[in-house]
């Protein structure tokens, strides 16, 4: 393997498992607060990245105005999924949100085949971001491919900042300790399950939008399987952590990337590494990487 | 009387369903039998997952993989040599399974039994999770075994599929197959192994307490919850005649999901119920995507939109009706007719034992929660384990009865060591427990409750529930394990609460349907944890008295936790003081109300030399 092409593997699996890390974010908090798992984040993503494609190629937006558009039209779609399918299950059992879950996950990727159509639509990916820059060694990048870890980790510092040095930061700490004592403390905790969704879906729209650039087409389904493996990320790095989705992200898009750069012949499994990793971990480390422990009391 | 009644009715409409099936290929067209057929196969996909999810409650996403595996698995022994040797066309099949070729009976089962193995296999990592990482955990294994499906082209023909899969599965085969999944499922559920596996839904902890072995009891009802998706699987190949990998994607689990949760978790009436109604709404709904011709005009059809509305449905179901329709009810016939009442009889046995408990040690990390414990009790006796909160004395609860292994230390039950043994083997050794926070089984019946305290002295097999018919003693145990049930809840004063359900009983009552559960395991060792709690003075008085006569009674030793000290001093024989992890004092009832340390203990040092403390006592 010669270093260009280890070069491209690494940058590519960097870039690849932030993009896992920016949507897993979604996940572990919302796990965090609510021990919900939000299946309809991945179709959140995929929401994010039409929204993109429809701003800058159907309405010939220009691509600043467009991506503050997109991600603006996902954050609230992110809320509405909460106010509609989730609050007013807050009191049931968990597992009741989560088969709502599940029904709001499958109900947007309909509706998408729906009001897009099932075809997948190419995107264009602006010249600046694909034109390769030329290191020594004939080594070759692609500047998306460094603009997607940079931002993502911009993205992330500038979200850990929120939820440690701010109030409302203070607020969703509290809540994932103890809702109800929260609440009791004169938290609306409603706003504060709002706020995390909203981040998370913005942090999703995000990521959509990158992920459509990387791969230059969207298609209603696209959510599916980043949001599934994401979510895997989250509990790899510890749910409720969100250094550690970020960890886990990158360990993830690592492992898959690397294990098919090395073993060709591996690649028609490139998706069952994801949930290989899972169980494994589930198996031997359950609260991952960074996460802590809950324990059954009586 | 109305079991006759009710066992003629049954008959009568299943050879009345059985008639309508005979004629079904003259009245109905082919659009309506395949509807037919699909209900017959959906029921058994959503009994086998109601079976795992709602009633011993594991969130299982992985049901479409199993169907994968039988659906492969048949198709791959009744395709025609030729015909395979034709369709691999990427790469040979591989010589073996060129002329493997069983009829078609014979595939089903094999295929049933091949999508248990897995299961099993499965299982035994993955049940060791709980909740929502079960169901992802699950989720992530039929992924790969699609996955795998899609790979193996030398076994499966890979993302091609299998074409021209011979169409065996008529109304015979799928409403017979749904008939004896049916049959050995009811009987099952109506087994005290049933009342088990809802026992480990509702509480896992308590159902260790009481002697069930949680992981095998599990790890049991996965493995058929599998055998069921496996032959609902080769049914449906066989229905459809092709199948790929891309078939048996989460979408297919979902719908099963779907029809448990219409039809009502862990009822399976609601499973039968569901599968009707979805399976025939979701062949309905297919005319949204056709083009619709009304006069001149042409509606063009929205593809998706099948699945818009089918996804709202279940967001709208679980949102407004949780329970779905028949929550975890069972049809019967009794609805039809007014009830009647049912009877008592005679009493239960007696025995005459120990616990040493010596130099015991727990600590979580660096926390000691327990500093070197040591005590005897002898037989017949009532003893207090008493001290301020946080002093450890659930903890030495814990420790004696299984829940905690001891740091150091020994704990002998009997003369026999039980120090790090699990719950539920203390339990068989005859200990049993009660909960500070009551932790009874909420949606089963009181009966059920005391049931499955029994269920550790059952002698018979779990299987043979399956088949009741052939290994009749299942019945006569269980009739028998309900009517000391029956006796216990009379003593207990609890008859009348009999068929409600636990989670609806007034406080007192499911203080004392915990302990007639304890006493269902025939335990000769009691554990009560804070049984005063909660309660008035004049039912705490009652108490004391009932405490009493439970020893006398059953010949029970009792150690019991209680912050009532009006109840500790008047019951107990023996006291046992715990501070902070350290057992600071002993003595008789008398002797600890004048020790100084107790005193200090509770109120803080200094706090001995006000006199007036002891009225506290």
């Amino acid at each position: 393997m010669t270093l260009n092409i280890f070069v491209q593997h690494f940058v590519n699996a960097l870039s690849l498992g932030s993009l896992y890390g920016l949507i897993s974010i979604g996940y572990t908090m919302v796990y965090g607060i609510l021990r919900l798992i939000n299946f309809a984040h991945g179709d959140i993503f995929m929401l994010g990245a039409y929204f993109v494609f429809f701003a800058t190629i159907v309405y010939k937006l220009n691509w600043i105005l467009g991506v503050i558009i997109a991600i603006a039209a996902t954050t609230i779609c992110g809320l509405l999924v909460d106010r509609i399918a989730y609050r007013p299950l807050r009191q049931a059992p968990r597992i009741s949100a989560l088969i709502s879950a599940i029904g709001v996950s499958f109900f947007i990727e309909n509706f998408a085949v729906v009001v897009f159509t099932g075809m997948p639509r190419p995107v264009v990916q602006p010249k600046i971001l694909m034109k390769p820059i030329i290191l020594p060694n004939k080594v070759r990048l692609i500047p998306l491919g460094i603009l997607v870890p940079v931002v993502a980790f911009i993205l992330v510092a500038a979200l850990l900042w929120l939820l440690y040095k701010t109030k409302p930061g203070l607020a969703m700490r509290a809540i994932s300790f103890d809702i109800e004592t929260t609440r009791m403390l004169g938290v609306d905790v409603n706003k504060i399950i709002a706020l995390a969704f909203g981040l998370g879906s913005a942090l999703a729209a995000v990521a959509g939008i990158l992920w459509a650039l990387r791969y230059p087409r969207v298609e209603p389904f696209m959510g599916m399987t980043p949001g599934i493996k994401a979510f895997i990320a989250a509990v790899f790095g510890g749910i409720g952590s969100i250094p550690g989705a970020m960890i886990g992200g990158i360990i993830l898009g690592f492992v898959e990337i690397m294990s098919v750069a090395f073993f060709p012949n591996l690649s028609g499994y490139k998706d069952a590494f994801a949930f290989f990793l899972l169980i494994v971990i589930l198996l031997f480390k359950p609260t991952g990487i960074l996460g802590s422990k809950i324990e059954d009391k009586i | 009387m109305h079991k006759t009644r009710n066992l003629i009715l049954t008959v009568i409409s299943v050879i009345l369903f059985a008639l309508f099936l005979n004629k079904a290929p003259e009245i109905l067209n082919g659009y309506w039998l395949r509807i037919f057929n699909l209900i017959a196969i959906n029921a058994i996909l959503a009994l086998s997952l109601n079976l795992i999810y709602g009633i011993t409650g594991m969130f299982s996403l992985g049901h479409a993989g199993f169907m994968a595996i039988g659906a492969y698995v048949s198709a791959l022994l009744i395709l025609p040599p030729a015909q395979k040797a034709a369709m691999w066309i990427l790469e040979p099949i591989y010589p073996f399974m060129l002329n493997l070729n069983t009829p078609f009976i014979i595939s089903l089962i094999i295929a049933g039994i091949a999508a248990a193995f897995f299961g099993m296999l499965v299982a035994i990592p993955v049940l060791r999770l709980g909740g929502d990482y079960l169901g992802i955990a699950t989720l992530g294994f039929a992924e790969i075994i699609r996955i795998i499906i899609t790979n193996m082209t030398r076994l499966t023909n890979g993302s091609l599929g299998l074409k021209g899969i011979p169409a065996y599965t008529d109304l015979y085969m799928s409403w017979g197959c749904f008939a004896v999944i049916l049959l050995c499922t009811v009987c099952m559920l109506n087994s005290n192994f049933g009342n088990i596996l809802r026992a480990v839904r509702d509480d896992e902890v308590a159902a260790k307490m009481m002697g069930v072995n949680i992981f095998k009891v599990k790890v049991i009802a996965f493995t058929l919850g599998c055998f069921g998706a496996g032959l609902g699987g080769a049914l449906m190949g066989n229905l459809i005649t092709t199948i790929d990998p891309k078939m048996f994607m989460i979408t297919q689990t979902y719908n099963i999901l779907m029809i448990i949760v219409v039809g009502g978790l862990g009822s399976v009436t609601g499973s039968i119920i569901g599968s009707f109604l979805i399976t025939i709404m979701l062949e309905w709904l297919r005319f949204v995507e056709n083009p619709i011709t009304i006069g001149s005009f042409e509606i063009p059809g929205i593809p998706g939109m099948r699945m818009v509305i089918f996804s709202l449905l279940l967001i709208v179901v679980i949102i407004f009706r949780r329970e779905g329709i028949m929550g975890t009810r069972e049809f019967s016939w009794d609805i039809f007719f007014p009830k009647s009442k049912a009877k008592k009889s005679k009493p239960v046995q007696n025995y005459d034992h120990v616990l040493e408990v010596e130099h015991v040690k727990l600590k979580f990390g660096g926390l000691t929660a327990i500093e070197d414990l040591n005590f005897n009790i002898d037989a017949g006796q009532i003893i207090g384990l008493i001290g301020p909160n946080g002093a450890g004395k659930t903890s030495a609860f814990n420790v004696i009865s299984g829940f905690y292994k001891p740091t150091e230390g020994r704990i002998k039950f009997l003369g026999k060591q039980i120090g790090g043994l699990s719950p539920d083997q203390v339990c068989k050794a005859g200990m049993s427990r009660t909960f500070q926070n009551i932790r009874l089984f909420g949606t089963e019946t009181a009966l059920q409750n005391v049931t499955v305290g029994s269920w550790v002295r059952q002698k018979n097999s779990w299987w043979m529930s399956l088949l009741p018919f052939i290994f009749t003693d299942v019945l006569r145990e269980d009739s028998e394990m309900k009517t000391q049930a029956m006796n216990l809840l009379e003593q207990l004063g609890l008859s009348e609460y009999a068929n409600e359900k636990a989670s609806a009983l007034p406080y007192g009552a499911q203080r004392r349907l915990e302990i007639a559960r304890a006493l269902g395991t025939r335990p000769k060792f009691l554990l009560l944890d804070e049984p005063a709690a909660g309660m008035n003075p004049n039912e705490s008085h009652e108490l004391m008295e009932f405490i009493k006569r439970l020893r006398d009674e059953f010949k029970l030793t009792i150690l019991l936790i209680e912050h009532d000290m009006k109840v500790v001093m008047n019951v107990c024989d023996y006291i046992h003081v715990l501070d902070q992890g350290v057992h600071i004092a002993q003595g008789t009832p008398s002797e600890i109300r004048a020790n100084k340390k107790v005193i200090e203990a509770y109120l803080g040092a200094g706090a001995s030399s006000e006199n007036s403390q002891e009225a506290k006592f």
